[in-house]
């Protein structure tokens, strides 16, 4: 299907998203909600584009991650109509975590007016979204957003130690800002108020994940395996393939 | 006075037992009638007594209404059933002290259709509503309940029934105002099984009681609007998703599905028909975004009520990813009219654009306050003067804030704008749901932005940036300006929030949310000026740019105000001119509001300090 982007024609799957086609035609979208594991959410607006619908005159604004391309139509990237929301939002957005870097470049670059920062709990976090969806894709969910409104905050139940957090800290890697603390001191875990136990890599003996982690992943894919640690297992699967190709 | 006796006539006592007459002891009116009317020696035919749902005038209810004579009596206590039953059921005396006095012509008006509330309507939506028992669904039937779908399944076909609809012009009534007709062809074209069918009774506007008077006093209209929207597009199931708040909403929904059922009105081969449709109820949780279709989706799938983008409408990928209609109560309610009555008929109602009625609760500084419905067109000025009576206490008539949270408010000087859809739009509001709230000069317009975005700011569902932030530095914003601390370039700041709120936020909530703001900022700047700049609350209303005194001149030692104060600020001698100690006064503005004599006075918190 032939899609007009800036201009220029392009090739587009039908179905995909806007923001799928910019990402390989490396046309530069901002995003803080985005992540390729688990599609878009609609939730930050920063990747706002304009489009002409077939058969309309004027563009309309959409969210590039959420709008699938289903007919031809014509995409613009950036426009000061875009600029200006974007500093609107890069402006109300930088406030949550106005000292971490991703949101002081950003408001650099987009010249945000400074609105003061407000608290937030965990402090740093923008609402993102995404560590909600990393813990539904481990298949636990222990942390969701609780309340609505400008309370809203991404908490476990109760803000209590959740039976289904597994410590595996999926949700602490996706987040932008690194708002989700995980401490680690020896043999243990600290994560979202519940402290784990970290299990030593049988080869190189470095502690690398919790017990629970372990014993989730051996549950669901069934297999019993020796407990390594990444760089180690990788080391084996090397090995094990030389040795099968010789 | 008297009215003619018919001993063998079956009478009827109609008893509002709406939410507000409930309230007011409606029910127990209703019980006394049952118990006083129980085997009673001197009459030979008992007459049938019914409890209704709400028959709009709230502000006079409990009401009682005696058929076939139609009499209607206001402001019903228990203690007047046995007068009622003695007087006017057996001998025909009218009981005047009960009956409705015209304001204007003193007048005493037997029944309630002959005043100006009532006269100027026009009742589609409502048109069953007070004169049955929402419970009974013969009721419903004996006032051609049902009808229009006996004649769509013996006449029409699925297409023409749309065909009606779009003929008749039919908009949404839950705010957007979207063509009905479209978006059920759009769902009946859409491949996929099963199609559903949902009513959006999610009613959550401050001041709104429109869908749940319908939803109350005639759920069958609802049922009878869904199976026919079924049979339109080709769906089986249906839910009815209704707040949870709304007790009796549930209850009589909850019966009027099980009785349909049993009548075969719903369920496999309705009335023998190859139409299987059936019919759940959904209760909310109460998240006013939950009124938002996709997020009101969402809450029935189970998961957390949040909007998604609307790229792809729900009547394509609506509940479960299938095709979905999802219509508003009200929008319902006109549908099996349009397919008895004729699609011309309806739509020779209303303005070019907006057919039909509209039902309004018109509540605020009214002097009428209740539930209206009105031809599409009516005037501001109408409705609020000759169907509401005016302001109270004869106030200066400020502003009409229509459309709830995503609406706003209009002035005096648009007061004679014939209200339709496209109309409110223009002027900076919307229809809504059809909230109408009457405020006078007492009424502070910087601080109803502030309440309105402070509601928001709490049932904005806060997944999307633009909505959760823009309403947040709204809210500061205004909270700043109402406390004094306001800047000039402080309006310009809202105004760039608001722009893209209205352009970025994921759903309509959010792209209306800043509405309040903008409308008073439109119609009423003057008054933000006033308080930035002089810190001054011109209404009284801000507390911390405001404080009160007695003006001697004016005073006439009433006591009025020193009752009404709750801190007991205010001494003085009957007769006599009263103060007000400054030390204990909150400056809640009470006694600014109870005096009759205009002589309570504003004045500059600061000025008057120094």
């Amino acid at each position: 299907m032939k899609i007009k982007l800036n201009g220029q024609e392009r090739e587009a799957q039908k179905g995909e998203s806007i923001l799928e086609l910019c990402r390989r035609e490396n046309v530069t979208i901002p995003t803080f909600c985005y992540h390729q594991a688990f599609g878009g959410q609609g939730a930050c607006r920063m990747c706002m584009v304009e489009v002409i619908e077939k058969g309309r005159k004027e563009s309309r604004l959409v969210a590039a991650c959420t709008y699938p391309l289903n007919s031809p139509v014509e995409i613009i990237t950036e426009s000061p109509r875009i600029q200006r929301m974007r500093r609107t939002l890069v402006m109300l957005l930088a406030r949550r975590a106005d000292r971490h870097p991703l949101l002081k470049e950003m408001a650099e670059s987009y010249d945000a007016p400074h609105l003061g920062a407000i608290e937030t709990k965990p402090a740093d976090c923008i609402l993102c979204g995404l560590c909600i969806h990393a813990c539904e894709e481990m298949g636990r969910s222990a942390i969701w957003s609780m309340f609505r409104g400008i309370d809203k905050r991404i908490a476990t139940p109760y803000d209590e130690a959740a039976d289904d957090c597994m410590g595996c800290a999926a949700c602490a890697r996706v987040c932008p800002t690194q708002a989700i603390k995980v401490e680690e001191a020896g043999s243990e875990r600290k994560i979202w108020n519940k402290t784990f136990e970290l299990i030593a890599c049988q080869r190189c003996g470095k502690r690398y994940a919790t017990r629970e982690e372990i014993e989730y992943l051996q549950e669901r894919s069934g297999y019993q395996q020796e407990h390594l640690c990444e760089s180690c297992r990788k080391k084996t699967l090397a090995i094990n393939m030389k040795n099968y190709l010789q | 006075m008297e009215a003619k006796v018919y001993k063998d006539d079956r009478q009827t006592v109609l008893v509002c037992c709406g939410t507000g007459c409930t309230a007011n002891g409606g029910r127990e009116v209703f019980r006394a009638f049952q118990k006083r009317l129980e085997n009673h020696p001197e009459m030979e035919v008992l007459p049938v007594i019914k409890a209704t749902g709400c028959n709009g005038w709230c502000e006079k209810g409990p009401l009682v209404r005696l058929m076939p004579r139609d009499i209607t009596y206001c402001s019903v206590a228990e203690k007047d059933v046995d007068e009622i039953v003695d007087k006017t059921l057996l001998e025909g005396v009218l009981i005047k002290r009960l009956l409705y006095r015209d304001p204007v012509s003193k007048e005493h008006l037997t029944s309630h259709h002959l005043t100006d509330f009532y006269r100027k309507q026009h009742k589609i939506a409502l048109r069953n509503i007070g004169e049955i028992d929402p419970g009974q669904i013969n009721d419903y039937i004996e006032r051609e309940g049902y009808q229009a779908l006996k004649k769509a399944l013996q006449d029409m076909d699925g297409q023409a029934v749309i065909d009606a609809v779009k003929t008749a012009g039919l908009r949404g009534r839950g705010g957007g105002g979207f063509p009905t007709g479209s978006k059920w062809q759009s769902c009946r074209d859409a491949k996929g099984e099963p199609k559903y069918i949902i009513c959006n009774g999610d009613e959550g506007d401050p001041g709104a009681f429109m869908d749940r008077s319908i939803m109350e006093g005639d759920p069958h209209t609802v049922i009878e609007g869904m199976i026919l929207g079924a049979y339109a597009v080709g769906a089986t199931h249906g839910y009815i998703y209704v707040r949870d708040e709304y007790d009796l909403a549930v209850q009589y929904l909850g019966q009027a599905v099980k009785d349909a059922r049993q009548q075969g009105y719903l369920g496999s081969n309705i009335m023998g028909s190859e139409l299987s449709f059936d019919i759940e109820l959904v209760r909310g949780g109460g998240a006013f975004v939950c009124g938002e279709e996709t997020a009101l989706m969402a809450s029935i799938e189970g998961r957390t009520g949040e909007p998604r983008d609307k790229y792809v409408y729900p009547t394509e990928k609506g509940l479960w990813g299938k095709p979905t209609i999802i219509n508003n109560v009200e929008t319902w309610a006109n549908v099996p009219v349009i397919i008895l009555h004729g699609a011309e008929a309806f739509a020779a109602i209303g303005t070019e654009k907006s057919k039909g009625t509209k039902v309004f609760s018109l509540v605020g500084k009214v002097v009428n306050t209740g539930l209206v419905e009105v031809p599409m067109g009516t005037t501001l000025r109408e409705i609020i003067y000759e169907i509401g009576g005016g302001v109270l206490k004869k106030r200066r008539f400020k502003a009409v804030q229509t459309g709830g949270p995503s609406g706003g408010c209009i002035p005096a000087s648009l007061l004679d704008l014939p209200i339709d859809f496209d109309s409110l739009t223009e002027a900076g509001s919307m229809m809504g749901s059809g909230g109408l709230i009457v405020m006078d000069d007492h009424t502070c317009m910087v601080e109803v932005a502030r309440y309105y975005v402070n509601f928001l700011a709490g049932e904005s569902c806060g997944k999307c940036t633009p909505c959760r932030e823009g309403i947040r530095a709204m809210l500061e914003i205004l909270t700043d300006i109402c406390n004094g601390k306001g800047k000039l370039e402080d309006l310009q700041l809202l105004e760039d929030i608001s722009a893209t709120m209205q352009e970025a936020s994921l759903c309509a909530l959010g792209r209306t949310a800043p509405n309040p703001v903008l409308s008073t900022l439109r119609y009423f700047r003057d008054e933000y000026i006033e308080h930035i700049e002089n810190r001054f609350c011109p209404a009284g209303i801000c507390r911390e740019l405001t404080t009160f005194y007695i003006d001697p001149e004016k005073c006439t030692g009433c006591t009025l105000c020193m009752k009404s104060c709750a801190v007991n600020a205010i001494t003085g001698e009957k007769k006599q001119v009263h103060v007000i100690d400054e030390s204990s006064c909150i400056r809640c503005g009470e006694c600014y509001r109870t005096c009759n004599f205009d002589a309570i006075k504003l004045a500059r918190r600061d000025r008057h300090e120094n």
